[in-house]
């Protein structure tokens, strides 16, 4: 039931407040341990890359940020809610303060792309929603704003469904935006689109955080785009935390060592690749 | 090689002198034949293909005893002609009165048909496995679904009639009750279909339950509902004639006055304005289908049923999206593939708050208050007596209780068994029937079997044609043209079924993939080998699936056709609901409660094991 994210009210203090603490977190799926005791925490206003192959568990740690995933073990702390003791309407509440892009942007494809906008304004508003009449012209007017901001206006009363994949993920950041979110999950945003699409889409989330002052979690695989566009870089690697370094300044050989860490599929690989950097 | 094979072949192995034996370390002088792995049978393939083999010997005799003789039925010709001469043609009742009727027929049908829709929204919830809160709560669903499907509309009609003042009220409630079984599992088949990830992010954002529903559920299962409403809605057209003859008002009331009093001209003239109107209301749905859901018209079997085969989804995405130019955009300049097609360009997002009037937006506002209206004209001509709904509880203990305990009354136990098995046999032939045609017809209506497309053409508007005619009505002219009970009610039950099950074959034959079909065809075969070697193993499963569909709905309406004097326990059930024998009527309930549910069951596994 918030408007927006009211920053000046924050204490100013020298250290940099944490948006999201992760301590010791596990989640097993019967026998396969997703995450193994990870530890984790992420200041206002950073932008985070996860770093990791599939399956490395990327995409589950970014679910345990809105209570969609429940730990096993560990505690799993958001915007000062701990997440995994939430529940009902809190965990709701939790979930409208934070916006969530899925890679395959997860619209649904018969409505029209200003409901599916207006959706994301779900959270703040009881009941259900049939059709555009459901909405305020306030929420309207909103939603319509966002809409221009990721260059989308003139499709506002189109099926969702008609959109290409780069169209249809903004049309998701301006739901994800409708929540007024304080901080934006986004799990591989870009793994579902064609490359010149990804680097509008990176480029707008962005310039988003930077606008608002967001703070950004997002999962990629792709090295090279995650050292260009993050502030920070963590790695994971059979959902272990192998990687937590500034992305400013690293260089090529830097990237290499990376891909080695993070990337590197199987032990051997990695001893190879250990005496290919070390030489 | 062969020298192996030639050494091998005859030379007994082990102690069985079988070739079964194993003989390890000595691999040159196995045979081929006893290194070749034996096939393994899964006893529940071969259960359910001996039951296969069961059902259809026993459709044999069924067919066999019913005796449907050609001779007999030409000779039944000539006694349709002599019955014309004698009855001195059709006659009609007054124009304004026959409009009165119609409209109260079609009034409580539609009333009935949106009653059931609404209960079957929170059923269908429950019972899907992705929305159910528990495994209980889903067993409940079910478990109402199954029972309702099951309960014959007319028994229901016969309780109702009792609790409530007469008129068109027992009518909607027994077609709106007896609809909630199909209506809810079909809901929550495509509740199950759906793409689960807007459900998702609907949850991401905060939303709730309800919320996830109505903006992630609802929208992707709109054209599947929609689809099952209307079928339904037909379905229960052509099942209101049974309805007069319990003394549900409408058509089907004053038909059955008519034969009672020996009056066949009206009769049949009524069973003539009802045919049509069925045939009518078929066509109207089929147009409200293609005007609402187009080309999008989503999956499952009823939507298939009514949807041409080869459209292609995605054909109208393309068309519909164009480029973004001139918006005050922070990415302006964006690649589109798409053509610019008619995309409104907004100043502001002020400015776009408007919706701008588009043909399509006129065209689905006007649709949907014209179904909003037909929908509340439906329910002010069933004028329904709302006071009926404080009064009845007074009634309904005594009304209850007058069904237990069931008994057989005069006719015994033995007699109403054999009743029963009367129908199950008038179904099981009518099936055979039917799908021995549907086979022939199917197979030539389907593209990839037909020599050319003029033949596949003309089979599939024959089925439609066929799939018009409303079975019921059918039976009951046979019935009284031809004077025979249980054959004219088989033939009536058969010809109904092809137009079902053939364009159900058709769909199934067209669906399985080309390579094989392209494999056998390259290697010489010619198309009747094509056909056995590859187009019908590939479909034959789906075939099964949809032939126990035929049989499972055959069973419910030859219950029926006893009523209309087809045969079968109907007959008893009619008796002893006239003479107020109630307690008849329940035990006949509970016969054909049990044999519906077995043949549902039988039909469940017989899929699953086939599988």
């Amino acid at each position: 039931m918030h408007e927006a994210p009211n920053l000046s009210a924050l204490p100013e203090t020298s250290a940099p407040a944490p948006v999201i603490t992760v301590d010791g977190l596990t989640k097993r799926f019967d026998e396969t341990v997703a995450l193994d005791n990870v530890s984790l925490s992420v200041n206002r206003g950073e932008v985070l890359v996860l770093l990791g192959l599939s399956g490395s568990g990327k995409s589950t740690l970014l679910r345990h940020f809105n209570g969609l995933e429940t730990p096993t073990s560990g505690e799993v702390s958001v915007l000062g809610e701990r997440v995994n003791r939430l529940s009902g309407r809190n965990l709701r509440g939790l979930r409208s303060r934070v916006g969530f892009i899925f890679q395959q942007f997860e619209l649904v494809g018969a409505l029209t792309v200003l409901e599916n906008v207006l959706s994301g304004a779900l959270g703040s508003l009881r009941g259900p929603r049939l059709g555009l009449f459901g909405y305020s012209r306030e929420l309207k007017l909103r939603a319509l704003g966002h809409l221009d901001r990721v260059g989308l206006l003139d499709r506002a009363y189109q099926r969702a469904d008609t959109l290409s994949g780069g169209q249809q993920q903004r049309v998701a950041i301006a739901r994800a935006l409708m929540q007024n979110p304080e901080v934006l999950l986004a799990d591989e945003p870009v793994a579902s689109l064609d490359p010149e699409s990804s680097t509008q889409v990176m480029a707008l989330i962005r310039e988003i955080a930077a606008a608002d002052g967001l703070t950004v979690v997002c999962s990629l695989h792709q090295v090279d785009l995650a050292i260009s566009w993050a502030d920070r870089i963590v790695g994971l690697r059979h959902g272990a935390l192998v990687l937590d370094t500034p992305a400013e300044g690293l260089s090529k050989a830097e990237v290499m060592e990376i891909y080695g860490r993070v990337a590197t599929p199987t032990d051997e690989l990695e001893a190879v690749n250990r005496e290919l950097v070390g030489a | 090689m062969t020298a192996t094979l030639v050494t091998g072949g005859g030379r007994p192995r082990g102690p069985q002198g079988g070739s079964t034996q194993h003989t390890p370390g000595d691999p040159a002088r196995e045979s081929l034949e006893t290194r070749a792995p034996k096939r393994k049978l899964d006893p529940q393939r071969i259960a359910a293909g001996v039951s296969l083999g069961v059902i259809a010997v026993l459709a044999l005799i069924a067919l066999a005893r019913i005796d449907i003789s050609i001779p007999g039925m030409f000779e039944s010709v000539g006694n349709a002609q002599r019955f014309f001469e004698r009855v001195g043609g059709l006659s009609f009742p007054e124009p304004a009165k026959l409009l009165q009727l119609t409209v109260l027929t079609v009034g409580l049908v539609l009333t009935g048909t949106v009653f059931a829709a609404i209960l079957s929204v929170p059923i269908a919830y429950l019972a899907a496995a992705n929305t159910t809160p528990s495994h209980t709560a889903r067993a409940i669903a079910r478990f109402i679904g199954v029972f309702t499907r099951a309960l014959p509309d007319v028994v229901l009609a016969m309780v109702f009639v009792l609790l409530f003042s007469l008129g068109a009220l027992p009518g909607i409630l027994a077609i709106g009750i007896h609809s909630i079984g199909m209506i809810s599992k079909m809901f929550a088949d495509a509740i199950e279909q759906i793409d689960e990830g807007p459900r998702l992010a609907i949850r991401a954002a905060g939303g709730t339950k309800l919320q996830e529903f109505t903006v992630g559920i609802l929208p992707q299962v709109t054209p599947s509902w929609v689809a099952t409403v209307l079928h339904r809605n037909d379905i229960n057209l052509r099942g209101s004639v049974i309805l007069g003859y319990v003394g549900v008002a409408g058509l089907g009331l004053e038909m059955s006055y008519a034969f009672k009093s020996l009056n066949y001209g009206l009769g049949l003239g009524i069973a003539l304005v009802i045919f049509v109107l069925c045939v009518a209301m078929e066509m109207i749905s089929g147009a409200v289908r293609v005007t609402m859901l187009g080309e999008n018209a989503g999956k499952g079997v009823f939507v298939r049923l009514f949807s041409r085969r080869g459209s292609r989804p995605g054909a109208r995405a393309s068309v519909a999206g164009g480029a973004a130019v001139g918006a005050g955009s922070a990415l302006a300049g964006e690649a589109s593939v798409a053509p610019v097609f008619a995309s409104p360009v907004f100043a502001s997002p002020e400015a776009a708050l408007r919706r701008p009037w588009t043909g399509a937006r006129a065209r689905g506002v006007f649709f949907g208050w014209l179904a909003f209206a037909v929908v509340v004209a439906g329910v002010v001509v069933s004028e329904i007596n709302w006071g009926d709904f404080f009064t009845f509880w007074a009634k309904l203990p005594p009304v209850l209780a007058s069904f237990w305990p069931p008994n057989f009354g005069s006719y015994g136990f033995e007699r109403i068994f054999f009743a029963m098995i009367e129908t199950v046999e008038i179904a099981l032939a009518a099936a055979l029937i039917t799908f021995v045609v549907s086979m022939v017809l199917g197979s030539f209506a389907a593209r990839n079997v037909a020599p050319n497309r003029a033949v596949s053409g003309g089979a599939r508007l024959l089925l439609v044609g066929i799939r018009g005619i409303p079975e019921l009505i059918l039976a009951i002219v046979l019935i009284v043209i031809t004077g025979l009970g249980a054959q004219a009610g088989t033939i009536a039950l058969a010809v109904g079924g092809v137009g079902l099950l053939g364009k159900l074959i058709a769909d199934s034959l067209e669906e399985v993939p080309r390579g094989p079909e392209r494999a056998l065809i390259a290697v010489g075969s010619s198309r009747t080998q094509m056909f056995f070697g590859a187009t019908l193993p590939q479909g034959s499963q789906a075939l099964i699936g949809h032939t126990f569909y035929l049989i499972d709905t055959n069973i419910r309406a030859a219950t029926l056709l006893g009523i209309v004097g087809g045969g079968g326990v109907g007959y008893y059930l009619l008796n002893a609901g006239q003479g107020s024998n109630y307690q008849l009527v329940g035990s006949i309930v509970i016969m054909i409660l049990v044999t519906v549910l077995l043949v549902e069951g039988l039909a469940m596994w017989m899929r699953k094991a086939l599988r």
